[in-house]
């Protein structure tokens, strides 16, 4: 089935193993694997009749697990005890343990499109690459400040991959974006969305905001971030939700969207296959799914969720989206009615490329 | 002499520092959260991304966000059963500032204005009261309540220093002076050949002489003169700078001084927010313990952590914690207090006290005693008597020396 995102409606919606942070989807499949505040893995079959969340065996996390990646047939977590751990995608069962991958909190790893490399961030404000097969660390990427302009520990919440694999971009609290390139690890651009720190210097003096979420479109041209626009009372997430859509190669800034209808942070952005409209989601006490046209900016559908989002995916065709959140797992579907059956094209396919260059330690 | 001149004499300094007692007060308004400072809750629902880890008194474990605090834990208690029942910012902050519930037709004095009345001295010519609250949100200026207005503070919120101490300009230091000659001379006269009990005039005096040293005492709120190397330790939050204030303050002699953080209401997104203002605590706190141990003052000044109330166990969908004030923490560090020492327990999910339940009137009558102040003192308003801590509490002697 094609994608048609007026279409957008919730099919599934079903308890988590505790707070679901982080997701994966095992290609081609109804299958996914997230990480929990109960600091487990697990895996959920969203295609199966009878479904429950199933553990990952191992020594695992010692705290919040708020990311997974699969690559190739390997699943790495990343989690708040700073460590990294392998799993076997099949047996479920940890392959090894990267024992202090970063000095500071993990947020969120993502995998290389073709499953050789991932990439993770933390708050140490490092960017690292590790290669999947030998769990070797290939480079440390560094540009993002560890203080904030104010005095505070930063936070590095975001990484994305590029389609081609080719591009790296990160993002952080004070909302500095880098774009690096992957072979040589060196920054191309950086890009700045201030607004999204939400700094109070005058009646609570902290912040909560943060870019939470990165995301190139297919074609590599543009780069959304999202996040939280200003907020009047910090004690809670009740600022406009907000994207900004860069032409990254220029630095133009194609659209500022904020949406105050459903507010809080967004968490996860991704593109349609053709560029033409994109995904977020995320969230404030309550969830929300939104898709807007890439061109105009405008909104194309939107749709309450039934817990804040803390991130999603969407699967090969496009057309099923899969959530993970507060205590809560759901899938949406955007298939278009009487429409043909689209070809399947693998996201990740597992193995080397044999023209691409490790990114170099620095 | 004026109090700066006190200041650069090492014998009367050290005098100074013998004889009185002090008490700075870290007031985390909004409510800091109990599991992410002095309880933790590891490896349980409630308790959060955070590790514990083990202090430098075998035995004790704090969150991972008070890393220096964590290796400061000798001279400071925990309490970690304060059960105080008042879940709203303006109630709870009430209670805590008074350690008593509102009573009709009645103000009580908060702590520091009780504190200025048992520890300030007549002749005093700093301030007995200075509080900090920069921040807008949850501002309160404090109340000294039925001891009337020779108690309140000396109130600062946008600036360090306080802005109506200055001579007019109008008026040149000589005219100031000379001014202030008359007066005394005037007085001298007035007083010859009255009655000797009569110590109206006495008061007033006394009352002039204050006021000229507190304008004298300006130079005490400005961190300026403070060496570099001090003021790097400290760092440059507003927060950690109003903590080397607060140093200066007790080291020339003030008895209270209450520095406010706000704000700490993390309804939404509680672990961003606590990994922002956790750090300004534990490193500011940790470096003025240091100074303050470092200049012989830490065993008379007793520093406070404390809020209206502590967070709830339960992680709401935001990410946030709400109020909760049935099970939270508080922490005693210096004058009087038995360091390394943890008083209470709450249960494993932190939702109620599981051992050594106390209120807000338990807590102010082992501060006051923690000072040598008599907590079963009586004020008298007309002829109706009102002990100092709230009826029928006592002190929690198990961390007091």
């Amino acid at each position: 089935m094609a994608a048609d995102p007026k279409q957008l409606k919730l099919v599934k919606n079903v308890g988590s193993q505790g707070i679901a942070f982080g997701l994966d989807r095992v290609p081609e499949t109804d299958r996914i694997v997230y990480g929990s505040s109960d600091f487990q893995v697990y895996e959920y079959d969203f295609g199966a009749e009878k479904s429950e969340s199933k553990g990952f065996e191992g020594e695992g996390h010692r705290s919040y697990v708020t990311t997974v990646a699969v690559a190739g047939q390997l699943v790495v977590s990343g989690s708040y005890d700073r460590r990294l751990v392998w799993w076997d995608i099949e047996t479920r069962k940890q392959v090894r343990v990267t024992e202090s991958a970063h000095a500071k909190r993990i947020r969120r790893v993502a995998a290389s499109p073709d499953g050789r490399l991932v990439a993770s961030v933390s708050d140490d404000m490092d960017v690292k690459v590790w290669e999947v097969e030998s769990g070797e660390l290939k480079a440390t990427l560094k540009e993002h400040k560890p203080m904030t302009p104010h005095n505070y520990p930063s936070m590095l919440y975001a990484v994305s991959f590029s389609k081609d694999g080719k591009w790296l971009a990160t993002a952080d609290k004070v909302g500095h974006i880098v774009v690096w390139d992957v072979s040589t690890g060196k920054t191309l651009k950086t890009l700045e969305a201030p607004i999204m720190y939400t700094w109070d210097p005058r009646q609570r003096r902290h912040s909560i905001g943060g870019i939470r979420s990165i995301a190139f479109s297919h074609d590599g041209k543009l780069l959304a971030v999202g996040g939280i626009g200003k907020i009047g009372n910090i004690d809670h997430l009740g600022g406009p939700s907000r994207i900004e859509l860069f032409e990254w190669q220029t630095g133009k800034t194609l659209h500022q969207i904020e949406d105050s209808k459903h507010k809080g942070l967004v968490e996860q952005i991704a593109f349609g296959p053709d560029g033409s409209w994109f995904i977020a989601a995320g969230g404030d006490h309550n969830g929300f799914l939104s898709i807007y046209e890439t061109g105009s900016g405008k909104l194309i559908k939107q749709d309450k969720a039934p817990m804040h989002v803390h991130q999603f995916v969407v699967n090969e065709v496009h057309d099923t989206v899969y959530a993970v959140g507060h205590h809560r797992l759901a899938t949406w579907e955007l298939k278009a009615k009487d429409a043909k059956p689209a070809e399947k094209t693998p996201e990740k396919p597992a193995g080397k490329k044999a023209d691409e260059k490790p990114a170099k330690a620095t | 002499m004026t109090v700066l001149d006190v200041l650069k004499n090492p014998s009367l300094a050290a005098e100074i520092k013998k004889q009185q007692k002090h008490v700075i007060l870290l007031w985390l308004a909004g409510g800091a959260s109990q599991l992410e400072t002095w309880d933790p809750k590891p490896g349980r629902p409630t308790g959060g991304p955070f590790l514990p880890i083990s202090t430098n008194v075998p035995g004790i474990q704090i969150s991972e966000l008070l890393p220096k605090m964590a290796g400061r834990m000798q001279d400071t208690a925990i309490i970690r059963s304060l059960s105080t029942g008042i879940g709203d910012h303006g109630g709870g902050a009430s209670l805590m500032e008074t350690g008593r519930r509102k009573e009709p037709g009645l103000q009580h004095p908060d702590l520091g204005a009780i504190i200025a009345r048992e520890l300030g001295r007549a002749d005093s010519q700093v301030p007995d009261y200075v509080s900090f609250y920069a921040s807008t949100e949850g501002r309160r200026k404090g109340t000294s309540g039925y001891l009337g207005a020779r108690f309140a503070p000396m109130f600062l919120s946008d600036s360090m220093i306080p802005l109506n101490i200055r001579r007019l300009e109008s008026l040149s230091e000589i005219d100031h002076r000379e001014r202030a000659d008359l007066r005394a001379l005037l007085a001298r006269r007035f007083t010859r050949g009255r009655h000797s009990r009569n110590n109206v005039l006495g008061s007033h005096t006394s009352a002039y002489q204050r006021v000229r040293g507190i304008m004298a005492s300006e130079e005490l709120f400005s961190i300026d003169s403070e060496p570099a190397a001090v003021r790097a330790k400290y760092g440059p939050t507003q927060f950690a700078e109003q903590c080397l204030v607060a140093r200066r303050m007790v080291e020339a002699g003030v008895p209270f001084v209450k520095v406010a953080r706000a704000w700490w209401d993390s309804h939404g997104q509680n672990f961003e927010t606590h990994q922002e203002l956790c750090a300004d605590l534990d490193h500011s706190m940790s470096v003025l313990l240091d100074d303050l141990e470092q200049r012989g003052l830490l065993e008379n000044t007793l520093v406070i952590t404390l809020a209206e109330f502590g967070r709830t166990p339960k992680i709401n969908g935001s990410l946030g914690r709400d109020h909760f004030a049935n099970a939270w923490s508080t922490s005693l560090t210096g004058c009087g207090i038995k360091g390394g020492t943890v008083y209470g327990k709450t249960d494993a999910d932190g939702q109620n006290v599981a051992e050594g339940k106390i209120g807000a009137g338990e807590l102010f009558a082992t501060i006051f005693k923690a000072l040598g102040i008599d907590y079963e003192k009586e004020y008298f308003v007309g002829s109706r008597p009102i002990p100092i801590s709230d009826f029928g509490v006592h002190p929690i002697d198990a961390v007091l020396t």
